[in-house]
């Protein structure tokens, strides 16, 4: 085993226990952290039998496993990007809704003349 | 024009806010100004000058800002016509009066201004001529109602509208986000040509035209967004 798998494979892992000890959100997340269990199992497969990859990559019409992987990050990136500007979006609209709120209660009145 | 409430976004606006509400207040007994967050005393020279002063406690944005006011207005006993009005000094009062009259007069929900009545002002820069036609065209919406010039700050509207106004685009895009609920709601929509006063100080306080980029980008997520 290369030394770059042991590292990879640290990291990956790492990642999980991360994630099974965030307490955020229990129920809700649940299907979330099922997905990320599949890709670190996923992800420790590829790094061990990194020539796998390739099969697959072929099956799919590409020529090398490592050019299927960034394929994927690339949208997985775009995806990640979207929903993390749609919940600011969310977030920002609800911030708004309490400024809002807290401005209407402490609303003046002109004196009446 | 008792019935009638004037809603006056206003953020950093110390130096004009006074004069124009003032001589709104000439006109219209209501006024609302509602301060988004400004750093200077925006908010106590609007009360000053006989304004009902909201005051948001962090900036927002001038479509929040204007949320805001109208939540304010219609809650007001006998509140009937509501009117949004640019802080800056851009707008005139006439165009007001004509288009609440306008209003009151015929069939109608809502009454917008529209700079390009006959053709393109002289007075507009050259860009803004050139750009702001093109993103009423761009607009689906817009089109689909005859609109020639959704951007402009002037707006006069019943209560019906002023009940289901819910504007959740915070910034710059609530203009295309009024075009869409009038699609939406089904509103009867006219146009009134109004002037636009281009001062050097509205122009410096004007939106820089790259922001179009996210006017129309916001204006695409728009329909994605939970409401």
């Amino acid at each position: 085993m290369n030394w770059i798998q042991v590292l990879l494979i640290a990291a990956v892992l790492g990642v999980l226990v991360y994630l099974l000890r965030s307490r955020r959100s229990a129920q809700a997340k649940a299907w979330v952290k099922i997905g990320y269990v599949l890709f670190v199992l996923a992800a420790v497969y590829a790094i061990v039998r990194p020539d796998d990859t390739t099969v697959v990559a072929n099956w799919l019409g590409v020529d090398r496993g490592a050019d299927l992987l960034e394929y994927a990050l690339i949208v997985a990136f775009l995806f990640t990007t979207i929903s993390t500007y749609m919940r600011f979006k969310d977030l920002e609209l609800r911030y708004a809704q309490l400024a809002r709120a807290v401005a209407l209660e402490g609303a003046r009145a002109p004196e009446p003349h | 024009m008792r019935d009638v409430w004037i809603v006056i976004p206003a953020f950093n606006e110390a130096t004009v806010i006074s004069d124009v509400v003032g001589d709104v207040r000439l006109v219209f007994d209501n006024v609302v100004c509602v301060d988004d967050g400004s750093r200077d005393d925006t908010a106590e020279q609007a009360w000053r000058a006989g304004a009902h002063v909201v005051r948001h406690p962090v900036n927002l944005g001038q479509g929040a800002a204007i949320q805001t006011g109208v939540e304010y207005a219609r809650s007001r006993p006998g509140a009937a016509v509501f009117a949004t009005f640019d802080a800056d000094g851009q707008h005139r009062i006439a165009d007001v009066i004509r288009m609440v009259n306008r209003l009151r007069t015929e069939d109608l929900d809502i009454v917008v201004g529209t700079r390009f009545a006959d053709g393109t002002p002289n007075n507009m820069p050259t860009l803004r001529r050139l750009v702001f036609p093109l993103i009423a065209k761009l607009s689906p919406a817009s089109r689909k109602l005859g609109l020639t010039d959704a951007h402009n700050g002037l707006r006069v509207f019943d209560k019906a509208v002023a009940d289901g106004l819910n504007l959740t685009m915070s910034g710059m895009a609530h203009a295309s986000e009024i075009v869409a609920l009038i699609v939406e709601n089904g509103w009867r929509v006219a146009e009134e040509p109004v002037e636009i006063l281009y001062t050097d100080y509205s122009m410096s306080k004007g939106q820089p035209l790259v922001n179009g980029v996210n006017i129309i980008f916001d204006g695409l997520l728009r329909k994605r967004m939970r409401r």
